[in-house]
């Protein structure tokens, strides 16, 4: 290194070598917090772990048994069944959103279509922590902004539950998640849209197609691709639903807001500590979105095709 | 094609009601923040409020020691926010670190995969596509166990390590199909000239990439500092947790009232908007680049 050349990283080295050395921190990085967590879980929710086990640091094997602990939970099969519900309900909406602000922030002789598309990407920043939490002060019964406004514009002079209303909690709760997650559904598609050639449209315009017809024949079946990459995307991670449920809910009012996250985590991490159990129901929640992602993997395959 | 008349009046009413949808909960959040619980207590019905006041800015960023006048009587105070400051500490170490590392270790893998293009790296690249989909609490649950065993709970660098891993494949994704769309010829000049693999990827892909290194360090940055289940379960001391665990730790105290947590959100919330709208040109171009392209 005493002359003055710059520092030759592995000049000499062959392309196989180099690659295996430039990969050296993806690779220890990843399988320390991917690979060995993943077959480990598998390996703790054999095991019966809860805290006397991991004070003495040995985890008795038990079979299936976490497993079947946990489809024989009715609060198990709620949290399935509440995750499915908050899954479809918000995935649609943010669907049919995203396509309607997507075509309305393209309209660029609108100024304030302009200002929407500077906006739209706050809620994607926001913590969804603080997303929650500030939610819940706008549902407060008592003191809360949404009633606020019911009362302050006359459209209501009765204190409206949002979140404290068993039937509707799991809408209170998927409204937050929808408000912070549609910038990305929206982006995806206008992204999509731009892509869309105008001689598609002008071509229609010369036969007389009116605007709905132009949407509902060019623009939607062109859509298709993307909506269908966000409906597997968003499918996927709505699933995994955790931080405004502990914001706004916390699995209640009741047990109606439970979801496959928070029984995962209220297993393991709440007395009695039953990490095993915990395991069990994470790895479902796994395979679930597994099964998500090998159609999306599909699908991106057949995209670079 | 200019749209005219009702339409025109449509769809700004359209444009008016998505921006006041976006805007609604920072509105809440700044009604809530800027005054006190009594103003709060006084009016349960109002928009507006009785008086408009810092002080709750004023006791959370002093960790209690001001109290300005309405906290003058307050006895209470939960804890953590008395450690207000190990939590920005914590938040803004943890996230800067996480976005430097994943940016190192990604270019070098993104580089791997767009030249070198060996058998096993397409296939750790694929291994990547599907590593976005494993739901965080399925690694939490063991890495609780390990880090526990180990003596790393209650660490800064257990947070640091774990998020690395988690948004690591993210980064690739991204960077990979940029660092393939440089033109070859750049890299075989250069290497004519004498550069070795590693010199071409610091002097020629990464300066032509700021673009993409931007993209994926704005979304990583954001995404570091938003998540809460990471460290909620690793560190659940004050001195070790980041401003998410803080806020989700005042979640079940009832005594703490709306203006204090609305003031808290708004601290949480302030570093990440504002640099999602600096960098928002960056920000759309990585998120649709790491959702379509695999």
């Amino acid at each position: 290194m005493a002359r003055s050349e710059p520092f030759r990283f592995g000049r000499e080295r062959s392309p196989r070598v180099l690659g295996f050395v430039m990969n050296i921190p993806t690779l220890i990085t990843l399988s320390l917090v991917l690979a060995y967590p993943i077959f480990y879980a598998a390996y703790l929710s054999f095991h019966k772990v809860s805290l006397a086990e991991l004070r003495r640091g040995v985890y008795p094997f038990v079979g299936l048994a976490n497993y079947e602990r946990i489809f024989s939970d009715p609060l198990f099969r709620l949290s399935l069944k509440n995750t499915l519900i908050f899954t479809g309900f918000s995935v649609t909406v943010e669907i049919v959103l995203a396509i309607a602000i997507a075509l309305l922030i393209d309209q660029q002789h609108i100024w304030t279509s302009r200002v929407t598309k500077f906006l739209i990407l706050v809620p994607y920043a926001v913590p969804p922590i603080a997303n929650g939490l500030i939610w819940s002060f706008m549902y407060s019964f008592e003191y809360g902004f949404l009633n606020r406004i019911l009362y302050t514009t006359g459209i209501s002079h009765t204190a409206v539950n949002w979140s404290g209303d068993p039937s509707t909690a799991l809408i209170a709760v998927s409204i937050p998640y929808i408000w912070r997650t549609l910038p990305f559904a929206i982006l995806l598609s206008h992204a999509a849209l731009q892509g869309i050639s105008q001689d598609f449209y002008e071509a229609a315009s010369v036969d007389g197609a009116g605007a709905l017809q132009r949407f509902w024949h060019i623009t939607l079946p062109l859509l298709r691709p993307i909506i269908v990459v966000i409906l597997v995307l968003r499918t996927s991670f709505a699933f995994a639903v955790f931080d405004e449920v502990l914001a706004i809910t916390q699995g209640g009012p009741g047990d109606a807001t439970w979801v496959a996250s928070w029984y995962s985590y209220k297993k393991g991490f709440a007395p009695p500590f039953d990490i095993g159990a915990g395991a069990a129901s994470a790895y479902v929640l796994a395979m679930i979105i597994g099964l998500l992602a090998i159609s999306y993997g599909r699908l991106i395959y057949r995209r670079i095709q | 094609m200019r749209p005219r008349g009702w339409i025109r009046v449509g769809l700004h009413a359209a444009n008016l009601a998505v921006i006041a949808f976006f805007l609604l909960p920072l509105i809440a959040a700044l009604f809530g923040a800027l005054q006190s619980e009594k103003s709060l207590h006084a009016d349960t019905r109002g928009l507006w409020a009785r008086e408009w006041t810092l002080d709750n800015f004023r006791v959370i960023l002093s960790g209690g020691a001001q109290r300005g006048a309405i906290f003058e009587q307050a006895t209470y105070l939960p804890d953590n926010i008395k450690k207000i400051h190990f939590a920005l500490i914590n938040s803004t170490v943890i996230s800067v670190s996480v976005t430097l590392l994943t940016l190192v270790f990604a270019s070098l893998t993104a580089y791997t995969v767009a030249r070198l293009r060996s058998r096993w790296i397409m296939w750790l690249m694929g291994i990547n596509v599907f590593a976005r989909f494993v739901p965080v609490i399925v690694l939490m649950i063991p890495l609780y166990v390990t880090f526990r065993r180990f003596g790393m709970l209650n660490s800064i660098w257990g947070v640091i390590i774990a998020l690395t891993g988690f948004l690591l494949p993210y980064g690739i994704i991204i960077l990979a199909p940029y660092f393939a769309s440089i033109p070859q010829e750049l890299d075989d000049a250069a290497r004519i000239d004498g550069c070795s693999r590693f010199t071409v990827l610091m002097r020629i892909i990464l300066p032509l990439s700021t673009p993409a290194l931007a993209s994926y360090g704005a979304i990583v940055f954001v995404i570091a500092w938003n998540d809460l289940l990471i460290p909620l379960i690793l560190n659940n001391r004050a001195e070790f947790m980041t401003l998410p665990v803080m806020i989700a730790s005042l979640v079940g105290d009832v005594f703490t009232f709306f203006n204090l947590l609305m003031a808290i959100c708004l601290i949480a919330l302030a570093p990440t908007v504002i640099l999602v709208l600096v960098l928002r040109k960056f920000v759309v171009r990585g998120l649709s680049a790491g959702a379509v392209k695999g």
